[in-house]
């Protein structure tokens, strides 16, 4: 194989391996972002709505607190009822829709619970509401009949947000690991193949140079015309064999020059 | 003994002098000296008959 072929694979490799290193990171930045827009896509989002669930139902139970401070207001009642009403169906349909999307078998089964509880508090809600109108707004009466109904509720979503979130957590953790092993996956066999090209690299240079030294020697020896001894052994399919094979025809002729120099007679 | 080298040798030298004798040790990078202790092999034959045509053929 000659010389300029050899360079010529050399270079081709280096750069076949530089390349596959780009696309591999290339492929490899790609896998990230799609597994973090997954990620946001599925459970970030569900995060989100379960925290807007969560403060919803803080604000129907701080509706419910305004109208026992402010309900004695026919006008201040209705609008206070209006919106303990709304925020009430919000979270009603927030957790259900979350009950729908959630694939973690555990944050769906503490929704189904929060769902039933929520739906009890509701019911007592209602009954103290009543009992409120009915009482011409003793607040005391009404408030000690839902006194303490929104803890469990509220310990249940408290437990869904936590569920979720500690999924966030895993998933973000699971992608960060994916992607140093995928990274140092990648690293690694680059590394193996610049290894590996970088020894063939050394070994090629190395037997050129052994070999043009090997003809430079030859060389100085034809040139000071010492030709005792002188054996022109310089192998190999490529330019460096081609000049080494040249030198041994010189190498003949000066042999010959010098053998017609001493003995000028002519043969047969 | 390489009889049939060194035959080649005594035509090229008698055909062509000295200059021919320089061109066939340059051909088959083997100086007559050498050749006397070479072996009249088929392959070396066939060198040096190829090597004796080609400077048959080149202009003198």
């Amino acid at each position: 194989m000659s010389i300029a072929t050899k360079l010529g694979l050399f270079l081709a490799g280096v750069i076949v391996i530089f390349s596959a290193l780009a696309v591999a990171m290339l492929a490899q930045l790609r896998s990230v972002a799609l597994g973090y827009d997954a990620l946001l896509n599925t459970q970030v989002r569900q995060m989100q709505a379960a925290r807007v669930v969560q403060v919803t139902f803080k604000k129907q139970v701080q509706e419910w607190k305004d109208i026992l401070l402010r309900g004695y207001n026919p006008d201040d009642l209705a609008k206070y009822t209006g919106q303990f009403h709304n925020r009430e169906a919000e979270v009603h349909a927030g957790a259900q829709a979350l009950a729908g999307t959630v694939d973690d078998a555990n944050a769906r089964k503490l929704l189904t619970q929060f769902l039933a509880a929520h739906q009890v508090m509701s019911e007592k809600y209602q009954l103290a509401y009543e009992a409120y109108v009915a009482g011409q707004s003793d607040f005391k009466a009404a408030d000690k009949m839902v006194r303490g109904q929104d803890r469990a509720p509220t310990d249940l979503f408290d437990q869904v947000v936590q569920a979720l979130d500690g999924r966030v957590t895993a998933s973000v953790e699971a992608q960060r690991a994916a992607t140093a092993r995928n990274r140092n996956l990648v690293m690694s066999g680059c590394g193996g193949l610049l290894a590996v090209f970088g020894l063939l690299g050394w070994l090629t240079v190395r037997s050129i140079l052994r070999r043009l030294v090997g003809l430079r020697e030859v060389s100085d020896r034809l040139s000071r015309g010492d030709l005792e001894g002188l054996v022109v052994n310089i192998s190999g399919h490529d330019e460096i064999g081609e000049f080494g094979e040249s030198m041994k025809g010189v190498h003949a002729a000066f042999a010959e020059l010098i053998k017609i120099a001493s003995s000028p007679a002519p043969l047969g | 003994m390489a009889a049939k080298l060194l035959d080649c040798y005594a035509r090229v030298s008698s055909e062509f002098g000295l200059t021919g004798r320089i061109k066939l040790a340059m051909l088959t990078k083997i100086s007559s000296e050498k050749a006397a202790s070479e072996a009249d092999s088929e392959e070396n034959i066939m060198m040096f008959e190829q090597a004796v045509i080609q400077i048959r053929a080149a202009p003198r």
